[in-house]
């Protein structure tokens, strides 16, 4: 049998492999957008498996909007992106260095 | 489905379907109707404080099926949220103007923002509250990077929105974790489900520490405050303005909304991370502010120390304390509307007035408007009798009267080493001679008005603060 | 056989991951990522979500994903400066991370959620109401005023984007055969009255 804590347990790796993305990336905008999306999805396994054990949907209806949000999030996000590339013509994190003091 | 109290919603409604005619008719009559979206906008701020100020409920309502709520707080914050994105909008306008900017997209989004900070504060549900973050926050996004040719702006959104939406997902793991410790993802119920102790307490803080990094993040409180002073500096001013202001109304909101009606049984918990955040907040803000050149990242910092403080009312866990923390905030969004205010008012076109010198002798050529930043600086300080003077008092009353005569002996100790940097502006202003001759701007009326009456407000309130803090006591009860 | 498939995906779900965040080609990673949605949307089917899988199929895989894939390839990323320089924060940031796992681990796992503390629910019988019904019967009703706000963002995304990238046709350079006809002489050039100076 499953038990919950292997679909928490998974989320918790899942969601630990994004944090670390997020950190080791220092040259790449986009995997740290893909990064953001595997957090999400982590979150989303998390009330998944809570909804499914405690048989209560609201959970899943979390989800549906936590989906419908990140898919808007990957919008405007990647609209800066392109914004940023148009003016620096790169998306090199290391070279976001113009605001510092 | 239940309808019945779906007047309660008129506001939200109203605003929501205005931001939908303003696109519309900015889409296709931007050319003949110059300003229309502006001026639209303006309207639809003053129909939805109408709409607000007439529906009186006393008792608290919870609406559609619990994810809305209408009380006393809620009404107070909102009526407040209007006036001040009412003013953001009336001082943004030349600038906008002068930088090509002046569209009907800043306006619409800056509704849209609003909006969701509207829900924000009636939110009484996981999911309100996370929706309505959001709408606020990718409105926020994208209004940062509104300036498209500017490299400053786009590297500031884009900092802001990773860094925004790594709070995200902090805030809705732990959101989850609640959701599967107490089945529920209503307020009112992971509130009673909380109190009958029957879930292991180890579990229930792994779940609030997660939902306090996120706020933390959101909040711009030291560890989690990176973001900030980047997006302050290179975010255009007008937009600079609005997200230190209004917002953190919002944010004051959320905190209220979350950490004690959701999870105020917690409280012990919660008191402790907040005390070490508030802490590092008032020190490092107060301290690196000082080394600033550029004043937007200047008042960055100083917003990050002013979040200490507010933390510090919430500390107290009582009611009194998370008045005087509203106290705050609502004192903090007027002096930030200030000095935001005037910085805009300073700048035009091809012109940025962000650095400290750029307040060189500001007396000699624009007395009146010297004065005005003078009254706001003052009160950011913390000098009787201003405005700002009693909100730092009202929340330390609080703190020494929770027991923590310790904190209150260094919050102060932070505000002191504070003043110096306010109190240069003030130098640089009255004693300094101007270095270029800059023109001696003439804005229009309207504005004009509105930053003097910004400037008395603060001074009048300083000498009757009891007015403004009676209004958050009656709210909180 | 349940808890073969579960472990299957799952394997692959984080080897996807893992690869996600390591790869130096974007479209290799993006490429990574529609993996473990797929492997993600298979762990759901696991957990009686039929709706929300498909919907993580069809939204990801089918439209994030290729928007995604779209940006990496209009911006034209030079793949080879995106390799350089990675490697250095690589130890640190996954021993972090590690003892971030750790730490999360101890608190959801076996101890707290295993089957003695949250017995699995019996397997829905085939004939029950199905996941969709389910849900659609609470979003339009308990979850109307989410819905609505979902709608929003949507709308706010649209104009955010569109706001943002798109570059109005004047911005362009084009010639307007019409209007060069009727120029006048006034329209290119302006006389302007200053008093004489003298070069000292």
């Amino acid at each position: 049998m499953l038990a919950l804590s292997d679909f928490l347990v998974l989320a918790a790796v899942l969601f630990c492999i994004s944090v670390v993305g997020i950190f080791i990336n220092r040259k790449n905008l986009i995997v740290l957008l893909m990064c953001i999306e595997l957090m999400l999805l982590a979150v989303n396994l998390n009330f998944v498996a809570f909804s499914h054990f405690s048989g209560n949907i609201a959970g899943q209806v979390f989800v549906f909007f936590i989906l419908t949000v990140a898919a808007a999030e990957a919008a405007i996000g990647l609209a800066i992106l392109v914004v940023l590339f148009r003016n620096k013509r790169n998306i090199n994190v290391e070279q976001l260095d113009a605001l510092k003091g | 489905m239940n309808l019945a109290n779906l007047h309660l919603l008129l506001p939200e409604i109203f605003v929501l379907s205005m931001a939908c005619v303003i696109l519309l008719v900015d889409a296709y009559w931007r050319k003949c109707l110059h300003g229309i979206a502006y001026q639209l906008s303006q309207a639809t701020l003053v129909g939805a404080l109408l709409f607000t100020a007439f529906i009186s409920v006393k008792e608290p309502v919870i609406a559609l099926s619990g994810t809305f709520v209408w009380d006393s707080m809620a009404k107070v914050l909102k009526l407040f949220i209007y006036v001040i994105t009412f003013t953001v909008f009336l001082y943004s306008r030349q600038y906008l103007i002068d930088r090509n900017l002046f569209k009907g997209e800043f306006f619409v989004l800056g509704l849209f923002a609003m909006a969701g900070m509207m829900v924000m504060v009636s939110a009484h549900h996981f999911l309100t509250l996370y929706l309505g973050l959001e709408l606020l926050s990718l409105s926020l996004y994208a209004m940062v990077a509104m300036h498209r040719d500017s490299a400053q702006a786009s590297e500031a959104a884009m900092k802001y929105f990773v860094l925004g939406a790594l709070a995200s997902g902090m805030l809705l793991y732990g959101m989850s974790i609640i959701y599967g410790l107490t089945g529920s993802l209503d307020l009112t119920t992971i509130a009673g489900v909380i109190a009958e102790n029957k879930i292991e307490p180890m579990l229930l803080k792994f779940g609030l520490v997660f939902i306090l990094i996120g706020l933390a993040f959101k909040l711009g409180a030291v560890p989690f405050h990176m973001w900030l002073p980047d997006v302050y500096q290179g975010a255009p001013t007008a937009v600079t303005l609005f997200i230190s202001s209004a917002p953190k109304l919002a944010a004051f909101a959320m905190l209220m909304r979350l950490l004690v009606e959701g999870l105020g049984s917690l409280n012990v918990d919660w008191q402790g991370m907040l005390l070490f955040l508030s802490v590092l907040s008032m020190a490092l803000g107060n301290i690196v502010a000082i080394a600033q050149t550029n004043v937007k990242r200047m008042l960055a910092y100083s917003t990050i120390s002013h979040v200490g403080f507010l933390l510090l009312g919430m500390l107290t866990a009582k009611e009194a304390g998370y008045a005087a923390a509203m106290f705050y905030t609502m004192v903090y969004t007027l002096m930030s509307l200030g000095a935001f205010g005037l910085l805009l008012l300073l700048s035009h076109a091809g012109f940025e007035a962000e650095n400290l010198n750029d307040f060189k002798g500001l007396n000699r050529r624009q007395p009146w408007y010297a004065l005005i930043m003078m009254i706001v600086v003052l009160s950011m300080a913390g000098v009787p009798p201003m405005l700002g003077f009693w909100a730092k008092w009202s929340v330390l009353s609080q703190v020494v009267a929770g027991g923590f005569m310790w904190l209150a002996v260094l919050a102060v100790l932070f505000s002191v080493i504070g003043a110096f940097y306010y109190l240069r502006i003030i130098k640089l202003m009255y004693f300094d001679a101007p270095t270029d001759n800059a023109p001696v701007l003439k804005p229009s009326a309207d504005i004009h008005w509105a930053l003097t009456l910004n400037g008395m407000v603060i001074l009048v309130l300083g000498v009757l603060p009891e007015s403004l803090m009676t209004v958050c006591r009656v709210a909180l009860s | 056989m349940v808890q073969f498939i579960f472990y299957l995906f799952a394997t692959v779900l984080i080897f996807a991951a893992v690869r996600v965040i390591t790869v130096k080609n974007p479209v290799h990673a993006a490429l990574h990522l529609v993996l473990a949605f797929f492997s993600m949307a298979a762990i759901w089917l696991l957990l009686e979500a039929e709706f929300l899988a498909i919907a993580l199929v069809l939204v990801y895989v089918g439209a994030v994903m290729v928007l995604f894939l779209f940006v990496v390839m209009m911006l034209d990323i030079n793949v080879a400066t995106v390799s350089e320089g990675f490697t250095r924060y690589l130890s640190s940031g996954f021993l972090v991370g590690l003892l971030i796992l750790l730490e999360m681990v101890a608190v959801v796992g076996s101890h707290h959620f295993g089957l003695k503390a949250m017995p699995a629910p019996t397997p829905m019988a085939a004939d029950a109401v199905v996941n969709t019904v389910l849900l659609g019967n609470v979003l339009y009703t308990e979850y109307v005023y989410p819905f609505e706000l979902a709608a929003i963002i949507l709308l706010v995304a649209m104009v955010a984007a569109i706001a943002l990238v798109m570059r109005p046709k004047r911005w362009s350079k084009y010639v307007k055969p019409e209007d060069q006809v009727v120029v006048k002489a006034q329209d290119r050039l302006t006389m302007v009255k200053m008093t004489a100076e003298k070069e000292s």
